[in-house]
């Protein structure tokens, strides 16, 4: 219990030891160097300031802010023995007794469409969870959009997912947004891209390895400084929409925002909007979100009070009670 | 209002979204399974979830709720108000989660707040927070009394809280704690007020010379005055009351020879071997001087030198006598220790106790008057305990005349008041007036005798006592050790507990066995104002005042007064006004009044001459 197992030792410093080759060359750029290339190659570094209280008082007799956020959990053991639950949540800022919900549930053992489940393995588990849960988020947003009429409708996630997991309906929200003219943005708490890494893999002959956009950006930008990515450096501009990163807080993590490209005109708004919203000292994801985050999570006790109150005991216990949610040790 | 959270049988938490909980409220829960349940808030919080200023552990600052407000969402809208409730009677089951909560109407609760009528009990005060209840009460509790608040007066809009005096006869002695300034002495005083209201018989030990009922205070409406006037006498012991030597036991009179100065065994076998019953003052005491003459002589045949060279007859008739007494008592009673006995008796006389009697307060007693005995703490101690002796036995003799169906002079059940009570009852030592009090706190129910003692530290009062008194008002009180006494002798809970160093001037807890719980109230504003209230500084500033003016008169009419001339201004002021000041005296209050601008000092060709401004 208290000791641990050497080689487990081993193996981590020795993965810390190959972190430290990889990025020695990148991380040891001087950062200047980093920002002029960046500069040069994938778009302008602009300083951007905090929005006036005119500006967001113009934004609530606009129709005010939407936040748009989803949360899943699950409760059970392994396929196909299990439920999930999926929790949708459009809220505004000025409706605030009114929030949008939409909740979904699916297991394995009674799905509308017919599984052969020898054949599922954990790929398409996955697939099926974001499905769901891509779909329910762009469901409230759309009877967000059309019941508060909002200015403009936070996401919380970056396009790219409800592109490839709900295609149709996310259609269906960027006509709406572009009928209606609401500015629809999401907000990317995790960046996962690969931009400025393959820019400079493109670049210079000496870098061989794939960097990820997050930890060459760490502690790069100055608070309230954002990149405003050119067209040519992303594929993202075929499917229609544009991105930026910005440094939102006093963190050195940064966080990335997507807009229509027909509304790119808004660019810089949104991401005042965004700094605007955020914390200084938080982890850099306006509270805004925090908040419609909070309030559609489902907890693991909220999911077994549930389950326990509404399903038959030898049902909860025949099929979901996994051996792991007995132990006790 | 509804019932959220795990519940057991005894407590709950009550949330709301619109209303605030206040402490010791009272409200009603409506158990669907097992009906009303009353309960009373015993903690009450507020919440808002999205400022705890820590959402996943970031820290929120106040720029971004202010522009979240001018999106038009209110942070302050989703606070939410949590009160822990606690049930007044334990539930048969727990409290099913998610029951409705409603405020009581006045009729559900009259019987837990008020035990009697304003005509029978004692309007103290009121019980707090209960004014939204109070508005369909009964005319008969309504404008009983006002409050004092920072504001000034205000008229009574809560339930009233009326002490039960007649459950006393169950529940005897109460105690009031606090410590100075937390309104212990004001709420004594309401105590006292509602006695003499009800005509029982009162007798208030008052070593601070304040329980004057004669004067109204400032801040009542008028037609008020004179109260109280013919229901309560001061009288000072050793000016008004005494004791009457001629009816002092040996046991009495130690008591008071020890009160005076602790006696040694010695001493107090040379009271017993000198003390005759019926003794007055006079013969005891001579016989004590006679004593010690004689043993100053030092032997018996020096003694018989002293009658045969005596030069008259009634010289050689008080030495014989002295001879008698000298051979009767000096082998038992040590020169030292008569002289001690001597000397503390001399101590006593003193001080006037033996020059009067108690039959004023008997008196006064028997007319349902509060009586109102004053002197110095000391004194007070020597004479309670004979007072106290005593009457409580007169009172005692009748009743137990009653019983066994004998004759016996009617005297009244009473009370008896006192502040600094630990003087008169100390923990730890043995004080002549803690015997009495002690018995009265044990049996004194029998007898309707029973005590109001007041104190601020009831860590130093006699524990026996402490135990006996079945109604405690505690004030505010900051001392740890003595609210660790209070935890321990009152039904006080923790949180309760944990108020009690920020209790506002006048709040107080009433603690009390007839009522079965602890009550939370507000003492209500005195009618009468001590005379000590004038604040001392600005007494310093009158009375300067009023100096300066006598002094501005005498001098008036002589301005302008040269410095030459001041020995004629002295004739002139003493012959007038007969006030003498010598030159320095006069020239130093001159100067004075330059200062403070009365006069003004110039410069003549003459020296100094002092002007009219």
């Amino acid at each position: 219990m208290y000791s641990i197992n050497n080689d487990l030792k081993e193996k981590i410093s020795r993965l810390n030891n190959m972190l430290v080759d990889k990025y020695r060359g990148v991380l040891s750029l001087e950062s200047c160097d980093l920002r002029n290339f960046i500069e040069k190659n994938v778009g302008p570094i602009i300083p951007i300031s905090k929005l006036s209280k005119d500006q967001l008082l113009y934004y609530s007799q606009k129709g005010g802010i939407v936040g748009v956020d989803g949360s899943n959990n699950r409760m059970g053991g392994a396929y196909p023995h299990f439920v999930e639950v999926y929790q949708g949540l459009a809220k505004s800022t000025l409706y605030k007794d009114d929030p949008i919900f939409k909740t979904d549930i699916y297991t394995p053992l009674y799905s509308e469409t017919k599984e052969d489940i020898l054949e599922e393995d954990g790929r398409i588990e996955e697939t099926e969870k974001n499905k769901r849960l891509s779909t329910i988020e762009v469901e409230v947003a759309l009877e967000g959009i059309k019941k508060f009429k909002p200015y403009a409708v936070l996401m919380d996630g970056g396009f790219i997912r409800y592109n490839i997991y709900s295609y149709e309906k996310w259609m269906e929200l960027r006509q709406e947004c572009e009928k209606r003219g609401i500015l629809l943005v999401g907000v990317i708490k995790d960046i996962k891209t690969s931009i400025i890494g393959d820019k400079l893999r493109e670049e210079d002959a000496f870098v061989k390895e794939c960097f990820y956009d997050r930890e060459l950006l760490f502690g790069l930008l100055n608070y309230g400084e954002i990149i405003a990515i050119k067209d040519d450096a992303t594929k993202k501009a075929k499917i229609g929409y544009s991105s930026i990163f910005m440094r939102s807080s006093l963190a050195p993590s940064v966080i990335g925002m997507d807009i229509l490209d027909s509304q790119r005109d808004h660019i810089e708004e949104m991401a005042k909007l965004i700094f605007t919203l955020t914390p200084e000292n938080s982890r850099g994801v306006p509270l805004w979100l925090d908040m419609v985050d909070k309030e559609v999570k489902i907890s693991d006790a909220m999911m077994r009070g549930l389950m326990e109150r509404y399903m038959n005991r030898d049902v909860y216990e025949r099929f979901f009670l996994s051996e792991r949610d007995k132990r006790t040790l | 209002m509804k019932v959220v959270g795990i519940t057991t049988q005894q407590e709950v938490f009550v949330g709301s979204k619109e209303r605030n909980f206040r402490i010791n409220e009272f409200i009603i829960i409506e158990d669907p399974y097992q009906g009303d349940l009353m309960g009373e808030v015993v903690e009450a919080k507020t919440f808002n979830r999205y400022i705890p200023l820590n959402i996943y552990g970031d820290f929120v600052d106040g720029s971004v709720l202010e522009s979240l407000k001018a999106l038009g969402y209110n942070v302050d809208e989703d606070t939410i108000y949590i009160s822990k409730v606690r049930l007044l009677n334990e539930a048969l089951y727990p409290v099913q989660t998610g029951s409705d909560v409603r405020l009581p109407e006045f009729y559900e609760v009259k019987d837990l707040m008020i035990k009697s009528s304003k005509e029978e009990g004692l309007v103290l005060g009121i019980i707090k927070n209960t004014d939204s209840i109070a508005a369909d009460m009964g005319s008969e509790y309504k404008n009983l009394l006002y409050t004092f608040e920072e504001s000034g007066l205000i008229p009574q809009r809560e339930i009233p809280y009326i002490l039960d005096i007649k459950s006393m006869h169950h529940y005897p002695h109460i105690g009031v704690f606090g410590g100075s300034g937390s309104g212990k002495s004001f709420g004594l005083r309401v105590v006292l007020e509602e006695l003499m209201k009800l005509n029982i018989p009162t007798i208030v030990l008052d070593p601070h010379f304040e329980m004057d009922f004669s004067q109204v205070g400032d801040y009542m409406p008028s037609g008020m005055d004179g109260a109280f006037k013919e229901k309560f006498k001061c009288l000072q012991v050793g000016f008004h009351v005494g004791v009457k030597f001629e009816d002092l036991s040996a046991q009495d009179l130690k008591n008071l020879l020890d009160a005076a100065s602790p006696l040694t065994d010695a001493m107090s076998n040379v009271v017993d071997v000198l003390f005759k019953r019926r003794d007055s003052f006079i013969s005891f005491h001579n016989k004590l001087q006679m004593l010690t003459e004689a043993q100053e002589e030092g032997s018996l045949d020096r003694i018989t030198i002293r009658i045969t060279e005596a030069a008259s007859n009634d010289e050689r008739e008080a030495w014989l006598k002295r001879k008698e007494l000298y051979l009767t008592y000096d082998k038992t009673c040590p020169y030292n220790s008569v002289k001690g006995i001597m000397w503390r008796l001399k101590r006593l006389d003193n001080e006037g106790v033996f020059s009067k009697d108690i039959r004023e307060i008997e008196e006064g007693l028997q007319r349902g008057k509060l009586m109102v005995i004053q002197g110095s703490t000391r004194i007070l101690q020597v004479f309670s305990t004979y007072l106290l002796n005593n009457l409580y036995h007169k009172r005692r003799d009748y009743k137990d005349a009653l019983y066994k169906k004998t004759a016996a002079d009617y005297f009244p059940p009473f009370i008896i008041v006192t502040d600094e009570a630990h003087n008169f009852a100390p923990k730890g030592y043995d004080s002549p007036s803690k015997s009495i009090i002690k018995e009265i706190s044990q049996e004194g129910r029998k007898y309707g005798v029973f005590l109001i003692l007041a104190t601020q530290r009831p860590t130093l009062l006699d524990e026996t006592i402490t135990a006996q008194l079945n109604t405690k008002f505690i004030f505010r009180t900051v001392r740890a050790s003595d609210i660790q006494t209070i935890k321990e002798e009152t039904d006080l809970t923790e949180e309760e507990s944990r108020r009690l160093p920020y209790l506002r001037t006048g709040d107080v807890f009433i603690s009390s066995a007839s009522m079965g719980r602890t009550i939370f109230a507000r003492i209500r504003a005195a009618i009468t104002c001590s005379p000590h209230t004038e604040n001392p500084f600005d007494e310093l500033k009158n009375k300067g005042k009023e100096d300066d003016e006598k002094f501005l008169n005498l001098i008036k009419d002589k301005l302008p007064i040269n410095d030459t001339d001041l020995l004629h201004v002295i004739t002139e002021i003493e012959k007038e006004s007969r006030v003498t000041y010598t030159i320095d005296n006069l020239e130093d209050r001159l100067m004075q009044m330059v200062d403070k601008g009365h006069i003004r000092k110039e410069e003549t060709i003459f020296g100094y001459r002092y002007k009219e401004v």
